[in-house]
């Protein structure tokens, strides 16, 4: 049913959420062309019909039916459904049902900071200990987004892609982002994963995904952020549970992400 | 009000006699009190502004279809008028921020609900109520005026270091105050002060308008007599006395924010390109976004509201019988008006937004759609047994219908939450707002300036450009926003100063509809020259009206002589019927004036 | 980081260079960090292809015999009153190339054109926060085949630090000095400052990580050497 939305181009899905969204748009979609095929006939029929050619004097009372009156209850109702039954749940799932550590190692959520700055996005994982390394704002600069202290043993085993850098996130496991910015609003978003997360400075917001696909993946910036916003794309990698976790351990024992290129 | 118009108003033979000083060059069209000049002034300065921002956007189109090439012929120009950032003619990122920024400010606050309110509002609310004039004839002229400086202030304010305003017309906060920070006067110091000025001068005309349809409505005319363009206007002069007030409070504390350094919307710890920003934090980017769109959405329906009180007055007009459910439709329009201040949120949904204020944010947004379905859907049905006339203005207003339709339709997967997930800030969002504002209102707007150009001037405007100028308007403004849906439904996101190219390969479909928009656009640009010539050429040379109420119209507006006096009617007008007596059975002409009494 | 001054000047006689010239060397005492592979910029989708290999940061750039190079040395104070300092007519050239500025650390006069150049064919955006009064504080975006952009900084301001958003690991440091003789030591820590009028003068060296050092010189019409030494610790 949904082939057509495909044609119009909505890059495929990659998130375990991602076909609810997309139902729920075709479900809308159709909604609207159906509304809006019936207006359009019926004007183009009334038009046609009512030319003052074709009728020299007008009707004073018009239509006397209540059919319009009918549809707008069926529009009203169809929207209350629509609401009910898709929007809510839906948002619901995306916003508050996140996923919980059962305290296995192997299927436990991932945790990630991401971190917005103009104009490039940060990532910083645990690494292996599972515990955040010492941050402080005093510490923080462009080239520190996170504003790691270095100086603890938590952090020394962090990893952290900065400015850039693609970072890597294992396929079928949760990753929650804990998505803030250090300067201005930018928004965190996922085309493909359907994760939109406005970043707010001042403001920690978690967003959710499940990837169910492996491939390369682009961030982009969708809240207007200053001269550079059109290339605030970011980059991160779905690749498998093995590679991931030797991807992770490598990162985590170059060393923790308290360094600057200042 | 009964001794204001019998006394402005001797009969036709006295008239010599009773203008013993004819007023001079700068009481007549400078400083003018009568709401009609009021209008027609209103009237021009903002199809300036319309022009100014549709040739901002060209430049923007010209950069989204060619990213970093010199614009043509015109890049000299700029690089001529704005130095050195527009150098060697070619769009930079900032320009194209500072253009955005403008031509969504321009196009809301200066263009188009001027002409809504400012000009039509003002031209036609007293004539069709029957009064004499506005009720407070001066705060008419300081609004008007006000209007007009904070217009210069803004085209001024391209030409301060760092250039104009540059942070979206929303001007979130903290990017506002930190895109030039350290700059004690800039850009978005003039944008906020501009606006300050322009709010103060949309709050006079509120009170004005409220007071005037309250108390100067002519013998007769009760308020289910009233035509629905009043109607409109009404409710509108009550969004904006509402809604503006945040907004100019929020103008004023953001102004204090990027000049004394406070932080109403600067929360703690911003490090800005490195730097901890020296100002003390603890406040709120999100309050900002609260007030904007508190203003924000209302101001979506001050867009609309009028478009459809214009829209009904010429469909009436020109199906020849009433509007079907006038009564449902002034109590949309009033559900409207106050539902408008309630689901000014949705614009928020991803700041963080949980389920339940989501869920109360949405449940509003779906709620206020069945009264614009509801008026919408009385206008599909009043034509349902007309006798319709295609003439311009009738083309326009019957355009407006399908194409507020797409506009309004594609807001609903933009209200629901789930489904703004992903089309937030995304061109599905420019594209659905566009066809609201440009094909939805601006197409009424040419209705209105057709339908009454014979009473303001005596004259028609000619038929054949002004079938031109609707066709290749038509054409064009589809071709412009419907591929936006596409770009939209591929995740482009809105804003990108390139156009894109860092996401999409350079056949990607998206970008390819980036170079055929920018076509269409070149195309809706030429198809208004018909208008702009039409417009002028009309004033002297337009085929002459046969009398004064040339579209045989049942309203007040079309019963004063033309174009009307100072003091618009020759004789206090009485009224006897409701606004749309048209075709009415018993009757021989197809139509009963309300001030007539058989 | 701590640093302390090592040498103090050396007045040379007959076997000097041209009259009124300063050479002289800077050293670094110590072993710093070793430079970081700016990841971010090998992994950009743009920079990565204008790059060929590895990128380092450049804190230190230590040549020959521990000779620091990128120190900015320059006059403090010395010049009699009332020099005439002429501003030179051609333009300081900052370029940004490969996603770096190249210059990495160069010299201007207070008053000189500075020129800012973007060889990349994307954008980059130059953002500089003066704190001198009477400087520009500006940031700009420079797209692909965007013009050079010209600057002028009025007054001396060390450094004057040039970053980049788009790409912000981009760092690009202009000395502004208020007279015309300052140099930029090599990457051997070798510096001449050149025509300076006989007299007593301090001079100041300006490294990014090192911090500053100062330096009393006399120089007689012969010219003189100096030498001086960056600690790290």
């Amino acid at each position: 049913m949904f082939e057509i939305l495909k044609k119009f181009g909505m890059p495929e899905p990659a998130s375990a959420h991602a076909s609810g969204i997309d139902d729920f748009i075709g479900y809308v979609h159709i909604l609207m062309l159906i509304l809006f095929v019936g207006w359009f006939a019926y004007y183009l029929l009334a038009l046609f019909k009512f030319r003052a050619s074709a009728n020299p004097r007008a009707d004073y009372t018009g239509v006397k039916s209540h059919m319009s009156t009918y549809l707008e209850i069926g529009v009203a109702v169809i929207e209350a459904v629509l609401l009910v039954g898709f929007a809510i749940p839906l948002w619901a799932r995306a916003v508050e049902e996140f996923p919980v550590a059962k305290g296995d190692p192997a299927t436990d959520p991932i945790e990630v900071q991401i971190m917005g700055q103009q104009f490039k996005w940060s990532a910083h994982f645990t690494g292996p200990d599972n515990k955040w390394g010492k941050q402080d704002i005093k510490s923080a600069s462009a080239t520190n987004p996170f504003g790691l202290v270095g100086t603890d043993d938590e952090g020394k085993d962090d990893v952290v892609c900065a400015l850039g850098e693609p970072f890597k996130v294992p396929l079928g496991r949760s990753v929650i982002c804990r998505i803030s910015s250090m300067d201005v609003i930018h928004s965190f978003k996922i085309p493909s994963m359907r994760v939109t997360q406005d970043a707010i400075p001042g403001m920690t917001i978690p967003a959710h995904f499940k990837a169910t696909q492996v491939g390369s993946f682009s961030i982009t910036c969708a809240q207007l952020c200053g001269s550079g916003h059109s290339v605030m794309r970011g980059d991160f990698e779905v690749v498998t549970p093995e590679e991931w976790e030797k991807w992770y351990a490598e990162k985590a024992a170059a060393g923790g992400g308290a360094g600057s290129f200042e | 009000m009964s001794t204001a118009t019998s006394h402005s108003h001797a009969p036709a033979h006295g008239h010599a006699v009773d203008h013993h000083h004819e007023p001079g060059f700068w009481q007549k069209y400078i400083f003018s009190t009568d709401h009609k000049m009021i209008g027609i002034q209103y009237g021009l300065t903002s199809l300036f502004f319309l022009l100014f921002g549709f040739i901002l956007v060209m430049c923007m189109r010209f950069q989204l279809a060619n990213p970093e090439a010199p614009i043509p012929v015109f890049g000299k120009l700029l690089e001529l008028i704005l130095g050195d950032a527009a150098k060697g003619g070619s769009m930079t990122a900032d320009l194209y921020n500072s253009f955005g920024a403008m031509h969504g400010t321009i196009m809301v606050f200066l263009a188009i609900v001027p002409l809504a309110f400012g000009a039509f509002g003002n031209y036609v609310t007293p004539l069709q109520i029957g009064a004499p004039d506005m009720a407070f004839p001066r705060l008419n002229m300081a609004s008007y005026h006000l209007f007009f400086w904070g217009g210069v202030l803004m085209i001024a304010s391209f030409f301060v270091p760092g250039g104009s305003a540059k942070s979206g017309w929303t001007s979130y906060s903290p990017l506002a105050t930190v895109a030039e920070f350290g700059k004690p006067f800039n850009g978005q110091t003039m944008w906020l002060i501009g606006m300050v000025i322009l709010i103060t001068s949309s709050l006079l005309g509120a009170v004005n308008f409220i007071t005037t349809i309250i108390q100067l409505r002519a013998k007769g005319m009760s308020w289910m007599r009233l035509p629905f363009f009043v109607w409109a206007q009404f409710v509108t002069g009550f969004l904006l006395l509402l809604a503006f007030p945040p907004l100019e409070a929020a103008g004023v504390l953001q102004l204090s924010d990027n000049l004394l350094h406070t932080s109403f919307f600067l929360p703690n710890g911003l490090v800005v390109s490195g730097q901890q920003l020296p100002v003390s934090g603890g406040g709120s980017p999100l309050l900002w976004q609260h007030l904007f769109w508190f203003l924000g959405h209302p101001e979506v329906y001050v867009l609309i509201l009028p478009a459809m009180g214009i829209v009904s007055e010429v469909i009436a007009n020109n199906t020849r019988k009433p509007l079907w459910g006038y009564r449902s439709m002034v109590y949309a329009a009033m559900s409207i008006g106050f539902l408008s201040f309630i689901v000014w949120a949705h614009h928020m949904y991803l700041t963080g937004m949980g389920t339940k204020v989501s869920t109360f944010f949405q449940t509003t947004t779906m709620m206020i759609s069945i009264p614009s379905v509801m008026i919408l859907t009385a206008l599909f049905v009043s034509l349902w047994g007309g006798s319709i006339r295609f003439n311009t203005p009738m083309l326009f207003a019957l355009a407006f219908l399908p194409m507020f339709g797409i506009g309004g339709l594609t807001g609903l997967p933009l209200g629901f939450n789930a489904s703004d997930i992903y089309l937030h800030d995304s061109y599905y969002v420019i594209g659905h707002f566009h066809y609201v504002v440009a094909p939805g209102t601006i197409f009424a707007m040419f209705a209105g300036i057709y339908f009454w150009f014979p009473k303001m001037t005596g004259r028609y405007m000619n038929e054949l450009l002004g079938k031109i100028h609707f066709w290749i308007s038509l054409i064009a403004m589809n071709l412009v926003f419907a591929p936006m849906f596409i770009q939209g439904m591929r995740g482009m996101s809105r804003r990108m100063a390139d156009g894109g190219t860092a996401y999409y390969g350079a056949d990607d479909i998206a970008l390819t509809l980036n170079k055929s928009i920018t076509h269409a656009a070149v195309l809706l640009g030429l198809g208004q020259i018909p208008f702009i010539i039409n417009l002028f050429m009309s004033i002297k040379n337009g085929r002459k009206v046969e009398n004064d109420n040339p579209w045989k119209a049942t309203t007040l507006d079309w019963a004063t002589p033309t174009p009307p006096p100072h003091g618009n009617f020759a004789a206090e007008p009485v009224v006897f019927r409701g606004p749309y007596e048209y075709s009415a059975p018993g009757s021989k002409a197809d139509f009963l004036p309300q001030d007539q009494k058989s | 980081m701590k640093y302390t001054f090592l040498l103090s000047s050396l007045f040379l006689g007959s076997t000097a260079v041209l009259a009124g010239d300063v050479t002289g060397k800077v050293t670094v005492k110590g072993t710093p960090a070793a430079e970081r592979p700016i990841a971010p910029l090998m992994a950009d989708a743009n920079c990565g292809k204008a790059v060929s290999g590895p990128v380092n940061t450049r804190h230190y750039v230590v040549g020959a015999d521990s000779g620091l190079g990128n120190v900015f040395v320059y006059v403090k104070a010395g010049l009699p009153e009332g020099y005439k300092t002429e501003v030179p007519a051609t333009k300081a050239v900052m370029d940004q190339v490969g996603c770096l500025y190249e210059p990495y650390v160069m010299g201007a006069v207070a008053g000189q054109t500075v020129e800012i150049r973007n060889s990349d064919p994307f954008l980059h955006n130059v953002n500089f926060m003066k704190s001198a009064v009477g400087n520009p504080t500006f940031n700009f975006a420079q797209g692909k085949g965007a013009k050079p952009v010209d600057k002028v900084f009025a007054k001396e301001e060390v450094f004057v630090k040039l970053q980049c958003n788009v790409h912000p690991w981009m760092f690009g440091y202009i000395g502004v000095s208020s007279s015309p003789h300052f140099a930029v030591t090599d990457k051997d820590g070798k510096f001449t400052i050149k025509g300076l009028p006989a007299g007593k003068y301090t001079l100041g060296f300006k490294h990014l990580k090192g911090g500053d050092l100062t330096q009393e010189v006399e120089v007689k019409d012969s010219g003189a050497t100096v030498a001086a030494a960056f600690d790290v610790k």
